[in-house]
């Protein structure tokens, strides 16, 4: 009896791990493809007609006598055996067809592509963008954090009048399309002298926005009113009640919205285009289309610039998640 | 109260102090040095982007050292949003003093009065005169008695094969189909089937482009008449063309499908790989399209991308009984929009880009062709050694001079209407409509659409 | 209004105060001026002219692509906000669990939402290649011929949708933060009362979730309405094949900014906001029933 408890205890331990990790394969597949393509030269990068896309640049092991061999995924059949005395012998099917020097380029043709990244970096001013797009990215989340929750916290908290109506006002500014809002926006912002400048990026956020206003709203409402009525009877201002009840019950919440802030800003195309008028403003993400021209795109060197901004995004919500379960806790006590 | 009056204090600071962290120009050290010069300086967006934007760079950094008066600042855009960001820019008042177009967009753009007429400019500078361009590529800038841009670059298509298919064939490697009928024999014996699926494809007359128009053109039709209202719906050659394009594609409801008819889905499949274009998984380059009408520019990118493969490239073929014509797609031009504040200095520059150097030099828009493998629109420039001594780049030149060159039209709704031409082509090889019907539905519809559009012109100045 | 109400209504309005003014200052004129063009013929260049009511009624009688695209986008949506809502939760479900290595797991999860298009979508038109793409491949494998997914007219929206259930990170995250606000203590009254792990997900966890679910069902609504990006990169603008993937928003970029038709777009526009601005208010009429605020 105890022994089978214990069995179905460690099944329903690694039964989620198994699941998750299959999952996990086919989400990771993207960003794993994009890694991989990063590395490759560009004659490699689309797998060929009716064969599967090489993962692995190469893998490598050590054959009976100690030497490197070196294969290809999507060369079956060829190998790369290096010899001890540094010279490269290809092998096809088995037969040695060719012996090249010790100088042979073996990353060109084997090896992980390093250069995509070299050729990536030289190609756009990397640490200019990334300063304008961090800029961009820091100033809109402390903005859009700071004035949408104070906004939610109205819709949410306070019983006014005529809130219903003006929250409805809100949701309906995101219906409607922007590209019909485009070009009267940037008369906006032209009149009030902005265009050229990070102003029409920021400074909108700092007046709330309403896909966070909704977002922080909803989670607000759910934080029990008695917390308030109490804090309220101890003669606390509403903006106190904010801050200090409402506020740090939200750390999830709010942690999110700065996330999603920096996650669409970071990528965020068509405004920075828009409205600033020198490459020397540009984001990241308009500085990508550099790798693309009408007939040709440098898809090795795209991809790796790709993954070299994607990784920051990665790092913030590894950091970002971990609030909640924080939020479990504080919750849990107090509720 | 008070604690709340701080935190909106906080706001209101942090978004000034946001603002005024950031100088409004981050200046670069040549044009801060431009500016202490006291020169002009010329704001030109570049549809371009990347490797074709950086030669252009080189070239306005070698005008910007040329003189002491004006400095260039390039910027570019990008061909993805450039429509976005000039549309805004001209409803806004703020247009830069300089911008390149596709003359698709020109026509348009002119029409409505935004862009500057540069034949003042031009008065008797040989340079310029009709005569040096190609008739296609003036005629995409010269509408309505003005000129209203520079041609920087035109395409030119020809028939692209591949030999070793030729070979596995049976056909002569060297010698490509001449008429379209030919075209289509050798298409049926170059496509190869194993059970439903296509190994290899002959060839399929939208792809890698949609060309129904120009095909139209071959024909020997004509899309507008001289008032510029659409008459594709009365057109033989367009019906013609409409039906020869519906006959690469078997219909599903008939059993006795010509031998070289494929199933409309498994072509679409072809020519849907997004990133492949340019790639050894092309289908031209991996041997799966044996027959291709492409542009000047795959001279250089075949060897590039397929090295192995044996390729021959020959005028297209032409419709029995119809003259000989090419396919020359307009252009991309230079031009300077109203509302620009330095019209003159633009001018100086676009004069000094598409003139001959000092000394009888090759003209830095030549150069530029050169570098992104492109066709000059100006004569003299593209017969320079450098462009016909590849002898399949010469092809492409050859053909410009021995045929009539046949373009897309420039109407001013000439983007509608070849996209609603692409829209009917679809419908017609997936059977959804027949050739006449399609032609008529698109005749209205583009018409209906200049109706709409000259019954506001004169409403403002 | 007694004392409280008036205290309510002036602390209401000063904390929306930065929105208001940010409504009057930067939404309110583009909002009217694009519902003034949409009763012009307006070509972005010259000043428009009114022409009245003539683009709703050219949109509504002379337009086939019109109702072809408003279809299309209909039809997207009607599948992938409620698959992508299940979807979401089923995952925020999973990854709420308490095992080793859960944040590398909500990372990978969240990965399809950050790759940028270009790279994901070069991905999926391999995968979704007919010819020899991955899934078609698969499928030969145990000897199933598969179906033309994004080359083929009737399969495209369903890969489309397919792809859009990919990119749930962002709701998933949402769920994410929302379940970490369900107190602890209910659950735990909920083991004292004996209850099943199916009874405590369907009336615990599933009515302390529903402000969140009404949030993800409204933003969906709104987000796949105006689904555009991802298309346009994949079909290169076209809606190919056959007006298939033509969606509404698509359509409305291309008369905006590709012909100019400034002031048809914005008649376009004004329809479909009117047809999400009923969706969200029906929503937001019967969440009264459903949405239960533990607060209140």
């Amino acid at each position: 009896m105890a022994n089978k408890r214990t069995r179905a205890y460690s099944r329903a331990k690694w039964l989620p791990h198994v699941f998750l990790v299959i999952a996990s394969l086919l989400f990771a597949a993207p960003f794993l493809w994009m890694l991989s393509t990063s590395f490759k030269p560009e004659s490699r990068i689309f797998p060929q007609p009716g064969k599967p896309p090489q993962w692995l640049p190469t893998t490598e092991k050590t054959d009976e006598s100690g030497r490197r061999m070196i294969t290809c995924q999507d060369q079956p059949g060829v190998e790369l055996r290096v010899e001890e005395n540094g010279m490269h012998v290809l092998l096809v099917g088995g037969k040695e067809l060719r012996v090249w020097p010790e100088d042979f380029d073996i990353q060109q043709q084997f090896g992980l592509h390093w250069q995509n990244y070299a050729d990536a970096f030289l190609r756009m001013n990397f640490l200019l963008n990334l300063r304008n797009t961090l800029f961009i990215c820091v100033s809109c989340a402390l903005g859009c954090i700071a004035s949408s929750s104070l906004v939610a916290y109205s819709f949410a908290r306070i019983p006014w009048r005529g809130r219903n109506a003006m929250f409805v006002l809100v949701l309906a500014t995101m219906m409607l399309p922007y590209q019909v809002t485009l070009i009267p926006m940037f008369a906006v912002f032209s009149k009030l002298g902005w265009v050229g400048t990070f102003k029409p990026l920021i400074l909108p956020a700092f007046f709330g926005v309403p896909f966070y206003i909704f977002l922080l709203r909803q989670f607000f409402m759910g934080i029990p009113q008695d917390l308030s009525a109490a804090a309220r009877i101890d003669g606390c201002s509403e903006f106190g009640i904010f801050w200090r009840i409402i506020l740090p019950l939200s750390k999830p919440a709010l942690a999110t919205t700065g996330l999603f802030v920096f996650l669409f800003e970071w990528g965020d195309f068509l405004n920075p285009l828009v409205y600033l008028q020198d490459d020397r403003q540009y984001t990241l993400a308009v500085a990508l289309q550099q790798f693309q021209s009408a007939h040709e795109s440098l898809w090795g060197p795209l991809m790796a610039m790709s993954t070299v901004i994607t990784l920051p995004i990665l790092i913030l919500f590894f950091l970002t998640q971990k609030t909640f379960i924080q939020g479990i806790t504080l919750t849990g006590l107090k509720g | 109260m008070k604690t709340f009056l701080i935190w909106m204090a906080v706001i209101c600071c942090g978004a000034v102090v946001f603002a005024a962290l950031w100088p409004r120009q981050a200046v670069g050290g040549a044009e801060r040095r431009a500016l202490a010069e006291g020169r002009t300086i010329i704001q030109y967006w570049d549809r371009h982007q990347g490797h074709e934007h950086d030669m252009r760079l080189v070239l306005i950094d070698e005008f910007n050292r040329s003189q002491d008066k004006i400095y260039i600042r390039a910027l570019s855009v990008g061909f993805n949003s450039i429509m976005e960001k000039l549309l805004t820019a001209i409803a806004g008042s703020a247009p830069p003093d300089l911008c390149s177009l596709e003359s698709t967009m020109l026509a348009q753009l002119a029409s409505q009065g935004c862009l500057m007429p540069l034949e003042g400019f031009m008065a008797s500078n040989p340079e310029f005169a009709q005569d040096n361009y190609f008739p296609h590529a003036w005629e995409s800038v010269a509408i309505d008695g003005h000129v209203w841009g520079i041609p920087t670059t035109t395409d030119v298509y020809c028939l692209l094969w591949n030999k070793n298919a030729f070979r596995i064939a049976g056909l002569d490697p060297e010698r490509p189909p001449r008429t379209f009928d030919e075209l289509q024999q050798y298409a049926e014996k170059l496509t190869i089937r194993d059970g439903d699926t296509l190994e290899q494809v002959g060839f399929i007359p939208w792809q890698p482009w949609d060309m129904t128009g120009m095909w139209g053109l071959i024909f020997g039709g004509r899309l507008c008449d001289e008032k510029g209202n659409a008459v594709c719906g009365n057109e033989p050659a367009l019906v013609k063309t409409m039906e020869w394009q519906q006959s690469f594609a078997a219909d599903p409801n008939s059993a006795n499908n010509p031998p070289y008819a494929m199933d409309p889905e498994a072509m679409s499949s072809f020519t849907r790989s997004l990133g492949a274009y340019m790639s050894a998984n092309n289908p031209f380059y991996s041997g799966k399209v044996a027959m291709m009408a492409e542009g000047e520019w795959q001279v250089t990118f075949i060897p590039k991308y397929a090295p192995n493969l044996d390729w021959g490239v020959a005028p297209l073929p032409t419709p029995e009984g119809v003259e000989p014509m090419v396919m020359g797609w307009p252009c991309v031009v230079d031009c300077i929009p109203r509302g620009s504040r330095h019209p003159n200095e633009a001018w100086a520059y676009i004069k000094w880009f598409y003139s001959s150097r000092p000394g009888g030099g090759p003209s830095p828009a030549s150069d530029y062709c050169y570098a992104i493998h492109n066709i000059c629109p100006r004569k003299k420039d593209v017969l320079q050694e450098r462009f016909t001594s590849n002898p399949k780049f010469k092809v492409f030149v050859d053909v410009l001079f021995d045929r009539k060159v046949v373009s897309l039209p420039s109407m001013p709704l000439i983007q509608f209407y070849t996209d609603e031409l692409e829209r009917q082509r679809e419908r017609v090889v997936f059977r959804k409509t027949t050739p006449k019907a399609a032609l008529m539905e698109t005749q209205q519809k583009v018409n209906a659409e200049l109706e709409r559009q000259r019954r506001f012109v004169d409403l403002s100045p | 209004m007694t004392r409280h109400e008036r205290r309510d209504l002036r602390n209401g309005l000063l904390f929306a105060s930065p929105y208001i003014a940010g409504f009057l200052l930067f939404t309110l004129y583009p909002v009217v001026a694009s519902l003034y063009y949409s009763f012009c013929q307006y070509n972005v260049v010259r000043p428009p002219a009114w022409i009245g009511w003539e683009n709703y009624y050219a949109l509504f009688f002379d337009d086939p692509q019109f109702w072809k695209s408003l279809y299309n986008t209909l039809y997207f949506t009607a599948f992938s906000v409620p698959l992508g809502l299940v979807f979401s939760i089923g995952l925020a479900m999973l990854l709420n669990q308490k095992v080793r290595g859960m944040s590398v797991y909500r990372t990978v999860f969240f990965l399809p939402t950050i790759v940028p298009i270009v790279a994901s979508s070069v991905l999926w038109l391999w995968v979704l290649n007919p010819e020899s793409g991955l899934i078609n491949g698969m499928l030969r494998q145990i000897g199933i011929e598969g179906p033309g997914w994004i080359a083929s007219e009737h399969w495209s929206k369903p890969s489309l949708i397919l792809m859009s259930l990919w990119g749930v990170g962002g709701a998933m995250v949402i769920f994410l933060a929302g379940l970490a606000e369900v107190p602890q203590t209910l659950y735990e009254a909920a083991d004292i009362d004996g209850a099943s792990r199916w009874m405590k997900f369907r009336h615990v966890t599933v009515p302390m979730l529903t402000p969140t679910i009404l949030f993800n069902l409204v933003m969906g609504l709104i987000n796949s309405l105006q689904y555009f990006t991802q298309v346009y990169v994949m079909t290169g603008g076209k809606g190919t094949p056959v007006d298939s993937t033509m969606f509404y928003p698509l359509y409305l970029y291309r008369n905006s900014f590709y012909y100019l038709r400034m002031g048809y777009a914005s008649a376009m526009a004004w329809l479909l906001f009117l047809v999400i601005l009923a969706a969200t208010l029906a929503l937001l009429v019967s969440s009264k029933r459903w949405v239960h605020y533990h607060g209140e």
